[in-house]
């Protein structure tokens, strides 16, 4: 008795949602980083939860190329901020305001 | 059935973990609440039979990256910098009615189809007569996706190399005034005459 795909859909999006309200609420680039990494893990499950509807291993080895870019995201991200954090002595996006974006 | 119920325990531990991530103050606690909800997935991966996947995910995910995260909240001396000031008050409200509506949006809209599985042949009990998860996984991964696979293995090349290239010092060019060292406090005030 397989679990039904509407499951699978829910949690990723409940989950996707969290992240994004993440990134939009919090000012420290930390919690920013990780709610995009909750996001990445939204993903994951909707691509693991498909590739056993559809009976089909292309969704799990996508989710390890996911997995990959995940990681070289957190490299980057967290060599970005110890950069950012040296020059400005702070994490606070609202702060860094250069581009005067 | 009991899978339905594990299922339902898995993913309200997971969005509890996810909502204790972006509700923390301390970023450490942000930051174990996030591992909770990885290791939340992983068991959910296991219910999905991707066993491969659930072991990558405590792994990599849960071990390796979120390692990495704390050595640098830890090596940044995070500490002094924990309050949070909101400086667009207002952002914060349409911020959270416009994601509440998304949400709405995608339930209503995802539980509204009926899917039809495809059946692309790798049933649970075909995986297990072809030698199990990971054996299949494997196959297809150096079968149909040998190229993506190395194009993997150069995007981490460059990212490895891009993260020392930002990270490293430039030569001489450490002193300018007050740059901040590895464990010396950092002093907060120069932020304000820089802003």
């Amino acid at each position: 008795m397989p679990i039904p795909v509407e499951y699978y859909l829910v949690l990723s999006a409940v989950l996707f949602i969290i992240g994004a309200a993440g990134v939009l609420l919090r000012r420290n680039l930390f919690i920013v980083l990780f709610s995009i990494e909750l996001m990445m893990n939204a993903v994951n499950i909707n691509l693991v939860g498909f590739s056993r509807f559809h009976e089909n291993m292309t969704g799990q080895n996508f989710v390890l190329f996911t997995m990959t870019i995940a990681a070289a995201e957190a490299a980057i991200g967290l060599a970005i901020a110890t950069a950012m954090f040296r020059n400005r002595r702070t994490l606070m996006v609202d702060l860094f305001d250069v581009m005067k974006g | 059935m009991v899978e339905k119920i594990l299922f339902i325990i898995f993913a309200f531990f997971a969005v509890v973990g996810g909502l204790g991530t972006i509700t923390r103050k301390n970023v450490v606690h942000a930051l174990l609440m996030l591992v909770f909800t990885f290791l939340n997935v992983a068991a959910i991966f296991f219910l999905t039979q991707a066993y491969f996947l659930a072991v990558v995910q405590v792994l990599v995910y849960a071990g390796a990256i979120m390692v990495l995260f704390v050595f640098v909240i830890m090596f940044l001396n995070l500490r002094t910098f924990e309050e949070e000031e909101q400086t667009h008050r207002r952002q914060r409200w349409v911020a959270l009615l416009l994601s509440v509506l998304v949400l709405a949006e995608f339930i209503v809209v995802l539980t509204g189809i009926t899917f039809t599985s495809a059946k692309g042949g790798f049933s649970p009990a075909a995986i297990q007569a072809a030698g199990g998860n990971s054996h299949v996984l494997g196959q297809t991964l150096f079968n149909s996706f040998l190229l993506p696979f190395e194009v993997a293995s150069v995007v981490l090349l460059v990212a490895m190399v891009g993260a020392i290239i930002l990270v490293k010092k430039e030569r001489g060019a450490n002193v300018a005034t007050g740059a901040w060292e590895p464990g010396k406090e950092p002093t907060p005030e120069l932020t304000e005459e820089e802003v």
